[in-house]
């Protein structure tokens, strides 16, 4: 190397730590736009902005915000129904029909108006095209063939449902609110978008069209979803116009970024995090029940499981209070009962929970099922975090009546096969309801229509547990259709504290939706079914 | 002289045993890319059928836990899963010669879109984080050795020893205690401030070289001040190992004859180690250095989860986990493919570096 060669050289290393220098002295930016709501959230599930075909957390939260259902909850109380695009609404005398007003002057961010007929083109479409949620609406006897009759626009601002049976309104109002079905989609964009007959469907896998108050600017999957509030919007005006949300997965980082402010909202922060950030200056915790159980389900064609004192007694092996306050304390709260806390028919906290950890109780039970020895049998469980603890906390107090449960972990998706497939055990996991109503989990968590293995009912965690009670099934179908609310809660109630006792779960808890968000957020508001990203201000 | 020499020419010599350098390259590639594609086919298969084998339901990953049977047998037609596998497998091979890997279930794209979203961002990491590694961790090697069970010696090896097995993802954490909330020297997580995000342009999906070719050199800075904290702590892992090789390479270079006879005829101490003993151990770190790159390019799973890297291998890992198995094999074939085409282009670099392997 020549000496004119290393004074180059030279140069160029002191050229280089002058850039490092310069960055690393720019301090850290800490404080969000004053005009946008911005959250770190684990976003990996979106996969499509499709409300027909959209199931997962992320972007059901992310779709109220962005398209309208025909009626809302009522933010303080989720039971009750709310108008939203439409007005009001009458119902016939036999509960047969619901005939829906709609606002009027609703356009669509292109500018285009929304009436009545891109309505009920929107909701046969989820029955036409059949993804996971059609079955909100062929769950009250819509199908293909009938759909476009029963579901019809009589003018641009009125929409017709007529009913085969006479479902409480207030059941088949929360299930249309609940589980974008009901959205008002741009009709015209869909169909001139449309690729081999998809109405629409991978247009919306990266687009939104329809009416809300926010509309999706921007998704880079795996990075960040950018959420723009619609000028033209027939309700009260978003207080901040953007919401922004960065896909950050790890726990720690969100921490970090929430601490720094960075972002206002950490949306998936650990139970440690929350308890260290909790009463924190600058930061407060926010939480909502959610309609989530988190459940131990026995597979009832077990020689073992069949018995049911033995299920009752598993119940008695639960430390429900000592979990309580330690693992579940940021996460959920003792539940026993199918009905979540805040349905239409539920039992109260302490009814829906009337259990204790009793060894005594449980031994004395497996006695009498003929297991006075005990027996051994295995728990199969997923990569939720509660999980492991709580099934360790129960696999010792068996241990302690001679039960041996042996514990499995595994992979989320193969803990669903297993348990749909109807090879397991016992298995523990969580389940979700799409309605704030007593029904909702009667329909799945109880009754059992088809009890063969070739119905194949996947989708009923009654069936995977191969569980079939003729009584209850009655009763459940019963509730359903009871007009009277007073005599249907009270058949409803009854109903829990007989599963309570014989059902094919132990029913642990309810979870909570827990979030980090800096104090400089006002009026964040939610409850078991639905973020109001429009109430937000800071 | 030359008039009175008898012996030929070394000069002529040479030349009549070097083949015309373009035949060469052409041969090696020849002879190399058979083996490379009967690689990539082997990895295929296994990746597929290994993949189709595992207890995850692609069907229930897509359609969640509680999808009808009717819409779940749609979605299994759908995604030819009604078929038997060998026919599976044919079909997703005649899609990969077109490039097309088929979709990814989790985010609902073509698996090489995807690839091509979330790539460059690892090699932009990669690159600053080999850069930062070979560029310290060489020298640091050689010196290490120059000056063997000195305090040098002492301090790059503890110090290597620290990179090697202190977990990157600890070291990402407390990095950004640090540096980020405590100091506030660099940016969070995340490849630039939220704020900036929309100005950037993607050209090369390089944020380096975007905002650069740009001018927009306020982003630039904010870009950097991102990606310095991973690239350094993914380049102290490299260095770790770089430095490691090229002591214990060098150190049997040094003990040997011809850097005494270098010595004795009075070549200076740094010339004969830089020269003559660095020069016989350069294939050597060449790859060592590849295989390091290799490495970083698969994606630091961890590194990239911490700091909310948008890469590969998060992409890959998150596939995974939901038994994405189309984006499972896609990435797996490209993780082939580098690791195929960096061995490739070592094999390239032996003969240009080293005479004897010509």
């Amino acid at each position: 190397m020549t000496r004119k060669q290393i004074i180059k050289g030279r140069g160029l290393i002191a050229a280089a730590a002058g850039v490092f220098l310069s960055s690393i002295s720019l301090p850290a930016l800490a404080a969000t736009p004053d005009s946008a709501l911005v959250m770190a959230w684990n976003i990996d599930a979106i996969s499509t902005f499709d409300p027909a075909q959209i199931g997962e957390v992320v972007t059901s939260e992310l779709m109220q915000n962005t398209c309208d259902s025909l009626v809302d909850f009522d933010p303080a109380d989720e039971s009750k129904v709310v108008p939203l695009l439409a007005k009001s609404w009458d119902v016939s005398p036999d509960r047969m029909q619901i005939t829906f007003h709609l606002n009027e002057n609703m356009k669509f961010p292109s500018g285009e108006p929304a009436t009545a007929k891109e309505l009920a083109w929107s909701m046969q479409r989820v029955v036409q095209l059949g993804y996971g949620n059609a079955s909100t609406l062929t769950e009250y006897g819509f199908s293909k063939d009938n759909v476009k009759e029963r579901i019809a626009a009589t003018d641009d601002n009125t929409l017709v449902m007529k009913l085969d049976k006479p479902y409480p309104t207030n059941l088949i109002l929360q299930a249309i609110g609940a589980n974008r079905v009901s959205s008002l989609l741009d009709m015209k964009t869909l169909m001139e978008k449309q690729v081999n007959g998809d109405l629409g469907n991978k247009y919306l896998a990266t687009n939104t069209a329809c009416v809300g108050p926010y509309r999706l600017m921007q998704w880079n999957a795996g990075e960040s979803v950018v959420l723009q509030a619609n000028d033209g919007y027939y309700g009260t005006k978003p207080k901040l116009s953007r919401v922004l949300i960065r896909h950050v997965a790890e726990p720690g980082t969100q921490r970090l970024l929430l601490t720094q402010g960075d972002v206002d909202i950490a949306r998936d922060l650990s139970p440690d995090d929350l308890a260290d950030l909790d009463g924190k200056p600058g930061l407060k915790i926010e939480r909502v029940l959610k309609p989530q159980l988190f459940f131990w389900i026995f597979n009832v064609a077990d020689p073992v499981f069949q018995n049911e004192k033995v299920r009752l007694a598993m119940r008695y092996l639960i430390d429900y209070d000592g979990l309580a306050k330690s693992v579940m304390t940021y996460l959920g709260v003792p539940r026993a009962s199918f009905a979540q806390l805040g349905a239409v028919g539920a039992l109260d906290a302490k009814e829906g929970q009337p259990f204790t950890l009793d060894l005594e109780k449980a031994k004395a039970l497996l006695s009498e099922a003929g297991y006075a020895n005990g027996f051994e049998s295995d728990v199969l469980f997923g990569t939720l975090p509660h999980s492991a603890p709580i099934a360790q906390s129960i696999q010792q107090n068996a241990a302690k009546v001679g039960v041996k449960l042996n514990l499995e972990r595994m992979a989320n998706a193969q803990l669903f096969s297993r348990i749909r497939g109807r090879e397991f055990k016992s298995g523990m996991l969580a389940w979700q309801t799409g309605v704030p109503d007593a029904h909702g989990n009667a329909s799945r968590l109880v009754y059992n229509p088809d009890n063969r293995a070739e119905a194949k009912l996947t989708q009923i965690p009654a069936w995977r547990a191969a569980f079939q009670n003729d009584d209850f099934n009655k009763r459940v179908q019963e509730a359903l259709l009871e007009g009277d609310p007073e005599k249907r809660n009270q058949i409803y109630y009854a109903l829990q504290k007989d599963v309570m006792e014989k059902g094919p779960m132990a029913i642990m808890f309810q979870m909570y939706n827990i979030l980090g968000m800096s104090d400089k957020v006002k009026d964040w508001t939610w409850n078991g079914f639905r973020v109001y990203y429009t109430s937000a201000s800071k | 002289m030359a008039e009175i020499t008898t012996s030929v020419p070394r000069d002529n010599a040479g030349t009549d045993l070097r083949p015309n350098p373009v035949f060469l390259v052409a041969r090696i590639i020849g002879k190399t890319l058979l083996p490379v594609l009967v690689t990539l086919f082997g990895l295929a298969a296994l990746t597929f059928f290994i993949g189709r084998m595992l207890p995850i339901d692609p069907v229930v990953a897509i359609l969640g836990d509680n999808a009808t049977q009717e819409a779940y047998d749609n979605m299994a037609r759908a995604l030819g899963m009604d078929k038997p596998l060998w026919y599976q497998f044919g079909i997703y091979l005649k899609g990969i010669l077109s490039l097309d890997f088929g979709q990814a279930l989790t985010t609902g794209k073509p698996v090489i879109e995807d690839i091509a979203r979330v790539f460059p961002a690892t090699i932009e990491l990669a690159t600053l984080s080999i850069i930062i590694g070979t560029g310290l961790g060489i020298p640091a090697g050689v010196l290490a050795a120059m000056y063997r069970n000195s305090w040098i010696d002492h301090v790059i090896r503890f110090t290597g020893l620290i990179g090697y097995s202190a977990p990157n993802f600890w070291l990402g954490l407390m990095g950004l205690v640090i540096f980020y909330a405590t100091l506030g020297w660099i940016g969070g997580p995340g490849r630039i401030d939220f704020i900036y995000e929309f100005d950037i342009k993607p050209i090369t999906g390089f944020y380096l070289v975007d905002t650069a070719i740009t001018g927009k050199w306020d982003v630039f800075r904010n870009a950097f001040g991102h990606i310095i904290l991973p690239a350094s702590i993914l380049g102290f892992g490299a260095l770790a190992y770089i430095s490691r090789m090229t002591r214990s390479f060098m150190m049997e270079q040094l003990s040997q004859e011809y850097i005494i006879t270098a010595r004795v005829k009075g070549l200076s101490w740094a010339r004969t180690v830089w020269v003559h003993a660095f020069r016989n151990v350069a294939v050597q770190v060449v790859t060592v250095v590849a295989l390091s790159y290799a490495f970083l390019l698969e994606g630091a799973v961890l590194t990239e989860t911490v700091f909310a890297w948008p890469g590969f291998g998060r992409y890959l890992t998150n596939a995974l986990l939901v038994g994405d198995m189309n984006a499972v094999v896609g990435c797996s074939l490209l993780v082939g493919i580098i690791f195929v085409t960096l061995n490739l282009f070592c094999d390239v670099l032996y003969r240009v570096v080293d005479p004897r392997t010509r």
